[in-house]
């Protein structure tokens, strides 16, 4: 009897060993090379705004694979952006060896995966790239940066350029002309913030603040526009950005929802009339449009001491584990200054990183576009430490928040601001 | 197989031999097989420099993670706040749900519809409980606010997630708000258990509602009011989508419970740190669960 | 007189608290279906409106036509149901080992199931990818599954063993007296009884399967995408889509509370059947 109970014992173990070992045996397969076919697979993620922009990724995906003539087959794998958890999914699954061949990027990121030597390196192909001169050397630049070496890891496929939306109806009614200088827009905050059915009520804000994630580029603005700069937060003129930051939420020209509200709640204020002006880019101008039709129109941060916008990125990469870069590196330039950009800024407004696109009609024409292309210059991104991530995620919205509070004065912030991002040290 | 007792002899006295084990195998192989290695590797990073930022400086620090968690005073905060967070979530999750569980065990037209819809908050998933209660907590466009101001209860809408005082307790109600099907299904179940003799026994006694809930029906639920609060500690303990979703731990951290710290931190990929965390999240939660289990183990051997 | 207080008393103990209860239960799933057939300007507009004056079901059609959404919906119910018979397969038999027998070893095994799941997942993610990698995996049902049950059995377990333990041992002691031996008087006396039991750990399980993000958005691809992984597509750096997620919520709740709808007769018939002849 005994017997049968140890039967039973290896019965039931083998029988579970035989649940995972099949599996086994299937192996790595992961795609990358052709195997004796002679079709190159490439597997790309990337995340999609909205569903337009996830439908024009496969049809862009699917006319490269038409068009290459290589015999390279994109498979475009769509991941959710969720607030940024989007680098976090990637990260894990290149950790654990997986993850796609070629991805959709944010230069913030970089960092990170260049520390764990996860990148390919893409030097070797750019020199030898017949349109390596379509793409602004400046931006060869910020590229390396981000790496924080002279090499390449990231390539580069379209930027956008943040800048202020305004009603002309509301300027017009609280006779308010265009800003020229910082001190005019701050002026302009407040003559915009107005009762206008006289109940009492405060019923348009100046202007519409971003506290929560992601507020940290329009935030930027003001740091500069007094004078200071990111490589040391706690200077006088960088407080008294800050100062003036938190000044236009208690003295209620913004919402008071604003240190919460994140993207939604700017563009839903704009849209609704509950503000007269916000900083976004060129992404949301369709709907703004659709919205307002002719009521819309945009100018860049102007200028107090220094001047400076947030330029927002999303690049492309090759991983270092993807088995055939060749066919990689023909994917991401086709991205980059093929017509897979075109089709791809045409789509989201976002501005070109290859000049022969910026140049085309479509561009040229449209009124947000030149807007962009006015702030460019001063266009720029914020340090990327291998501590931005963080920084961004956390440290920044819940200092913000509870500088607009009150829990913390405009220098604690910058403090506090200062030793996320550098560390301890100075 | 097993010999039959010449007189009654409770099931526990009977001798167990290998039986046990084997029924216990399954479960404990599947387990075993999938979590040991990446639990291990947890508790390993908890000494260690494990910044994948950084990972060329990885090495062993001993406790310097610990100590560093320790003087941490976003740590203790969190910790408060987990608390909080446990004692009013499961706290009115339980107390509704009971309640709920009560009603749904009598007799009433559409009593399956009823039934079936009070699942909802359940079967919702985690993103859309974060943004819908977002929505409706909204300072602009909220429905609360709308409601509240049309009952004359408040002048002005309330920016509920964007203020300090009223941030949590908003992301509370929502945790309540998901939980309470939880043990109105469980305690439901539970209730079927209950024998009816012993309530008609103390009809005929002339037993009030109050004292046949709490000398009958409590008595009688005991273990599963034991098991689903103390599992329900821990899931609610350990939940991060909802306060993810609708705050991210914000406004300057009001709402950031221990486990959001602890996934935030693992995001920005400081693992070591956040295993530190987590291993101390476990111990805080070993030591509610121990007294629950000292009590539990002890009612089975009486 | 008798009869007039007992429909007050039943107002006030029944329908009334059910009312309540039910309002708070029930408003934000309508808020969510509101919120699904209002067009995008109504959603921002001066006043909150209670029902939309142009209601529009364009989001569905979208969901179905566009997005296939019914492809991630079987794959969640094919991870689901199947992460529910074998968690409860196993926990059945565990939890009846638990609180039937006493043997070596018992407490520390019960309460290393607990501690299981108190341990945060995140951290635990970048080792199980790999781990479900190796296994090769990745990318198909079974690696949720696999994912799913570690964290539903130990707390299936946990919960069967509590019922197990409030069903008074006796009636399969006397049948054991009568000569059935334990396989039998599990099968033929604790399982009807423990029917509703089953039931709802079941729903527990299958809530947990259909609801989770974190593994589901590791462990799958375009293929094999579940019901929250495609939710969040809907979700991007441009905002949230409204329209288009919250009627892919009501899509996705719909299906479980019919589902429910038959399982929860289940849920008070076991004992009736059972307890009777006891």
């Amino acid at each position: 009897m005994k017997k049968s109970k140890k039967l039973i014992v290896l019965a039931i173990l083998s029988a579970l060993c035989l649940l995972i070992v099949p599996g086994c045996k299937k192996g790595d397969d992961k795609s990358g090379t052709g195997g004796e076919g002679k079709t190159i697979e490439i597997t790309h993620w990337y995340w999609a705004d909205n569903s337009d922009y996830s439908a024009k990724m496969q049809e862009i995906a699917k006319t490269f694979n038409e068009t290459n003539g290589k015999n390279i087959k994109v498979k475009a794998e769509e991941y959710p952006w969720d607030g940024g958890g989007y680098s976090e999914t990637l990260f894990t699954a290149a950790m654990g060896g997986g993850g796609p061949d070629t991805a959709a990027w944010k230069l913030t990121s970089t960092p990170l995966f260049v520390a764990n030597k996860l990148l390919a390196e893409l030097d070797g192909f750019i020199n030898n790239w017949a349109d390596k001169d379509d793409i602004e050397e400046n931006l060869w630049d910020v590229m390396k940066q981000a790496g924080g070496s002279d090499k390449i890891y990231v390539m580069p496929w379209n930027t956008q350029v943040l800048y202020v939306y305004y009603r002309p109806s509301m300027f017009k009614a609280a006779g308010v002309s265009v800003p020229k200088t910082y001190e005019e827009f701050l002026e302009a905050c407040k003559k915009l913030t107005r009762d206008t059915d006289g109940d009492g009520k405060i019923d348009v804000y100046g202007f519409g603040m971003r506290g929560a994630k992601g507020g940290q580029e329009p935030w930027g603005s003001f740091i500069w526009a007094r004078g200071g700069n990111f490589t040391d937060f706690t200077t006088p003129e960088a407080i008294q950005g800050m100062q003036d930051f938190i000044d236009l939420f208690k003295k209620g020209y913004t919402p008071p929802t604003a240190p919460t509200d994140g993207f939604n709640e700017i563009i839903a204020n704009f849209k609704s009339g509950k503000t007269a002006m916000t900083i976004h880019h060129i992404g949301s101008s369709s709907g703004m449009v659709e919205t307002f039709g002719d009521d819309v129109d945009a100018f860049v941060f102007p200028a107090g001491k220094g001047q400076w916008t947030s330029m927002g990125d999303t690049e492309n990469v090759i991983f270092e584990s993807c088995k055939n870069k060749e066919a990689a590196f023909e994917w991401v330039s086709y991205l980059a200054t093929g017509k897979g950009q075109e089709e791809w800024c045409i789509t989201t407004g976002n501005v070109p990183v290859s000049k022969r696109v910026q140049a085309m009609d479509f561009f040229q024409n449209n009124k947000f576009m030149k807007v962009s292309i006015e702030g460019a210059p001063y266009a720029g991104i914020f340090p990327i430490l291998d501590t931005t991530t963080e920084w961004i995620n956390t440290v920044w919205p819940n200092t913000v928040a509870a500088a607009l509070t009150g829990q913390k004065t405009a220098a604690q912030a910058m403090e506090e601001l200062q030793k996320g991002l550098y560390g301890d040290k100075k | 197989m097993i010999p039959k007792p010449k007189e009654v002899r409770s099931l526990h006295e009977r001798k167990a031999g290998i039986w046990p084990y084997l029924l216990v195998a399954p479960a404990l192989l599947i387990v075993v097989a999938v979590v040991f290695i990446p639990v291990l590797n947890a508790i390993l990073m908890s000494f260690q420099s494990y910044d994948l930022r950084r990972p060329s400086d990885i090495a062993f620090i001993g406790f310097n993670n610990y100590i560093a968690v320790f003087k941490d005073t976003l740590f203790w905060q969190s910790v408060l706040r987990t608390v909080i967070w446990v004692v009013f979530g499961v706290g009115f999750q339980f107390v509704f749900g009971f309640c709920l569980a009560l009603l749904l065990n009598k007799n009433f037209k559409g009593r399956g519809l009823v039934r079936s819809v009070s699942l909802i908050p359940w079967v919702t998933p985690g993103v859309l409980i974060g943004l819908m209660w977002r929505w409706i907590y909204d300072g602009s466009y909220g429905v609360l606010n709308d409601l509240l101001m049309k009952m004359h209860i408040i002048e002005d809408p309330i920016p509920f997630l964007a203020r300090q005082g009223t941030s949590f307790p908003a992301v509370i109600v929502t945790i309540i708000w998901q939980g309470i099907p939880f043990f109105a299904i469980m305690l439901l179940a539970g209730l079927q258990g209950v024998p009816h003799e012993l309530y008609e026994a103390a009809d005929i006694d002339g037993a009030n509602v109050f004292s046949k809930f709490f000398h009958i029906t409590v008595p009688c639920l005991r273990n599963t009011i034991y098991v689903t609060t103390l599992l329900r500690i821990i899931w609610v303990a350990n939940s991060v989508d909802v306060i993810y979703n609708m705050t991210g731990g914000g406004p300057a951290y009001a709402t950031q419970t221990l486990s959001v710290y602890v996934f935030n931190k693992a995001n920005a990929l400081n693992l070591g740190y956040s295993s530190t965390m987590s291993i101390m999240l476990t111990l805080i939660l070993l030591m509610v669960a121990i007294p629950y289990l000292k009590t539990m183990f002890r009612n089975q051997e009486a | 007189m008798e009869r007039r207080q007992s429909v007050i008393s039943r107002i006030l103990f029944l329908f009334l608290p059910l009312i309540l209860l039910l309002l708070f239960i029930l408003f934000p799933f309508y808020w969510t279906f509101v919120t699904s057939i209002k067009p995008e300007m109504e959603l921002y507009g001066k006043t909150v409106t209670y029902w939309p004056r142009n209601v529009t079901f364009d989001a569905y059609k979208s969901l179905f036509v566009d997005y296939n959404f019914v492809k991630p919906m079987i794959n969640s119910f094919i991870v689901a149901a199947t992460t529910t018979v074998v968690t409860l397969t196993v926990a059945t038999l565990a939890s009846y080992a638990f609180s039937r027998y006493r043997f070596k070893g018992r407490k520390a095994l019960m309460v290393m199931f607990l501690t299981n799941n108190m341990f945060p997942t995140v951290l635990l993610l970048i080792p199980l990818y790999a781990i479900m990698r190796k296994l090769g995996i990745l990318y198909t049902p079974i690696a949720l599954v696999l994912a799913y049950t570690t964290f539903t059995i130990p707390f299936s377990v946990w919960l069967l063993n509590g019922y197990l333990n409030d069903l008074p041992m006796s009636l399969e002691e006397a049948a054991l007296v009568d000569g059935a031996n334990r396989p039998q008087a599990f099968i033929r006396i604790v399982l009807p009884i423990l029917i509703p039991c089953l039931v709802a750990t079941g729903v527990y399980i299958f809530m947990n399967a259909w609801n989770e993000y974190t593994f589901a958005v590791m462990f799958t691809n375009e293929k094999s995408r579940t019901i929250p992984v495609s939710l969040r597509n809907l979700i991007g750096q441009l905002g949230v889509q409204w329209d288009l997620l919250t009627a892919g919520g009501i899509i996705t709740i719909i299906p479980v509370c019919v589902m429910f709808f038959f399982a929860q007769k289940r849920l008070v018939e076991g004992l009736t059947a059972g307890a009777v002849k006891g």
